[in-house]
């Protein structure tokens, strides 16, 4: 979607320039040309002839001299009558020459760009997988390592002789265990399977089994982004609202469809943790986009919020990284639309990959 | 009643004039060889009748395509007013290569040399169908490349910069060219036997 818009505009771009060059160009080629031709000079040269046949009468003597120079004169005067004659043709070839020689150009100059950002987008996205996954090793050993005191600490806590301490000690150990779980499943995070699935049926699941899974937060699916960013929503009063989608479209995209409902589970949870009170996820074309209500993110985070550990204090700060480099194994990506006190719109788009 | 058929007689028989004065008259020369007298309305015409006092060469290119064997022939006339004497330098190529120049005084000279019957071409069938077109270009080859040379220079191809040289060269080469200023069509069936 966004390569398609990307080439749409650098089309209109190419195409808007070569126009304005094209019209900058008329105006030049006509105006030397124009200049070259223009009928006073034509009339000058003709009088001049006039003038050497008039002198050969006045002046005999001098005749031979006069005739060299009218045929100068004339030869100099059928010159310019057979360019002015050929004056369009000319103009035309001039012209569509540039104008081609500028759109070659113009081309070469997007297909490099192109290519270039491209690169970009592809080493970032590598970079990017490859600080995730020495992450996740790190965060892997950390929590094997932890798990072993763990459990002999949870033993020794249950002999403490006073019950508050106890029970804040265990407290304490709850919260230490409920990290090294999240360190586990970041760092166990396994390579996606990609399967041929139909979004739309992927996301009326989603809707339907996770309905009650944030309280006070709406999952909402909606069909498609209209013009002008509104989305067309299936309301709460409509008895199935969610069977929409899969009818609504046939988007079949190859996803690990586990690690794509960790993906949304990670947003949405996000989006409870911003005291969000909707989300709405909706497909455009090849893309999903989950929206919420929610109070934003910070814009101190806003230019990492992908990376690990990063957080707003709720929470390890993991969600999002794992959600982005899922969906970078699977050939997309996770990218943040915009975010304001208003709400957070998130972008996932899907690979091009073929499925296992 | 015999007022309005003489009317329509006179009507009639200059429609037929009118007409035979706008098409080439066709005579038949021993060998097979088949020669055209073009009309005047030719050089009546006023775009041509413009051309020819422009001090350019107006050249006349006669094409016959016999059209059973596929054959081309044709034949060229070149006029030019010399502006500084003021008398018609006129050429005429045939279709065997027979050239032939004259100087011409006078305008009514040139309309008698202009009738004079041109050489298409020669064949040895006894009919033939032609299809004759007559384009009238405003000037010659020599004084097109004497133009192309000339701004070729102007544009600097002459001082250096083979790359850019080549490049405007084939640009202006392929651009100015003698386009007809008006076509004269024919189609002409001719009986060659001789009775």
């Amino acid at each position: 979607m966004t390569g398609t818009r990307s080439t749409i505009l650098v089309l209109l771009t190419i195409a808007a320039a070569t126009l304005a060059f094209w019209a900058v160009l008329h105006q030049i080629s006509s105006l030397w040309l124009d200049v070259a031709l223009r009928p006073e000079v034509r009339e000058a040269l003709a009088r001049s002839m006039e003038d050497q046949k008039k002198l050969r009468a006045l002046d005999p003597e001098k005749r031979e001299e006069y005739r060299r120079r009218f045929d100068a004169t004339h030869k100099l005067l059928n010159r310019i009558e057979v360019i002015r004659m050929n004056r369009a043709a000319m103009l035309r070839r001039f012209e569509l020459t540039l104008l081609v020689a500028f759109a070659l150009v113009a081309i070469l100059a997007a297909v490099s760009l192109s290519i270039r950002y491209r690169r970009a987008r592809e080493r970032e996205r590598r970079q990017y997988l490859e600080r995730v996954t020495t992450l996740q090793e790190t965060a892997r050993r950390h929590a094997h390592e932890i798990k072993g005191p763990l459990t002999a600490a949870r033993l020794e806590a249950e002999r403490i002789a006073d019950a508050d301490i106890r029970q804040s000690v265990t407290e304490e150990l709850d919260r230490l265990a409920r990290f090294t779980r999240e360190f586990s499943t970041f760092g166990g995070l396994g390579k996606p399977v990609l399967r041929r699935e139909s979004l739309g049926e992927m996301i009326d699941e989603f809707c339907t089994t996770f309905a009650q899974a944030w309280p006070g937060l709406d999952v909402i699916p909606s069909v498609a982004r209209e013009p002008g960013g509104v989305s067309r929503q299936a309301s709460a009063s409509q008895p199935r609202p969610h069977r929409s989608l899969a009818h609504a479209r046939d988007d079949i995209v190859c996803v690990d469809r586990d690690l794509f409902r960790q993906v949304l589970v990670n947003l949405c949870t996000n989006s409870a943790h911003a005291n969000a009170t909707r989300v709405t996820l909706a497909i455009a074309r090849d893309a999903l986009e989950v929206s919420d209500d929610g109070s934003g993110v910070p814009d101190s985070l806003r230019g990492r919020i992908f990376d690990p550990y990063v957080t707003t204090g709720k929470g390890m700060g993991l969600g999002l990284a794992i959600s982005r480099k899922v969906m970078l194994e699977h050939g997309g990506d996770l990218r943040l639309v915009e975010s304001s006190p208003a709400g957070t719109t998130f972008r996932i788009t899907f690979g091009e990959l073929t499925c296992s | 009643m015999v007022t309005r058929a003489a009317w329509l007689i006179v009507l009639i028989a200059a429609a037929a004039f009118a007409h035979a004065q706008s098409r080439p008259a066709f005579t038949v020369q021993p060998g097979g060889v088949v020669a055209a007298t073009l009309p005047p309305s030719v050089l009546q015409d006023p775009g041509v009748r413009k051309q020819l006092g422009s001090g350019l060469t107006t050249t006349f290119l006669v094409v016959a395509r016999q059209r059973e064997a596929g054959i081309l022939s044709g034949a060229r006339l070149e006029i030019r007013y010399d502006l500084w004497d003021e008398v018609w330098l006129v050429r005429k190529i045939e279709f065997d290569r027979r050239e032939e120049r004259q100087r011409i005084t006078s305008r009514e000279a040139l309309e008698k040399w202009w009738r004079a019957p041109l050489r298409l071409l020669a064949t040895g069938r006894e009919r033939v169908s032609l299809q004759i077109d007559l384009n009238v270009l405003p000037f010659s080859a020599a004084e097109e490349e004497d133009a192309r040379q000339w701004i070729s220079k102007s544009g600097g191809v002459g001082t250096g910069g083979a790359g850019n040289a080549g490049f405007v060269e084939a640009l202006i080469g392929t651009t100015i060219s003698a386009r007809p200023i008006t076509t004269f069509k024919w189609n002409v069936a001719l009986s060659l036997k001789e009775p």
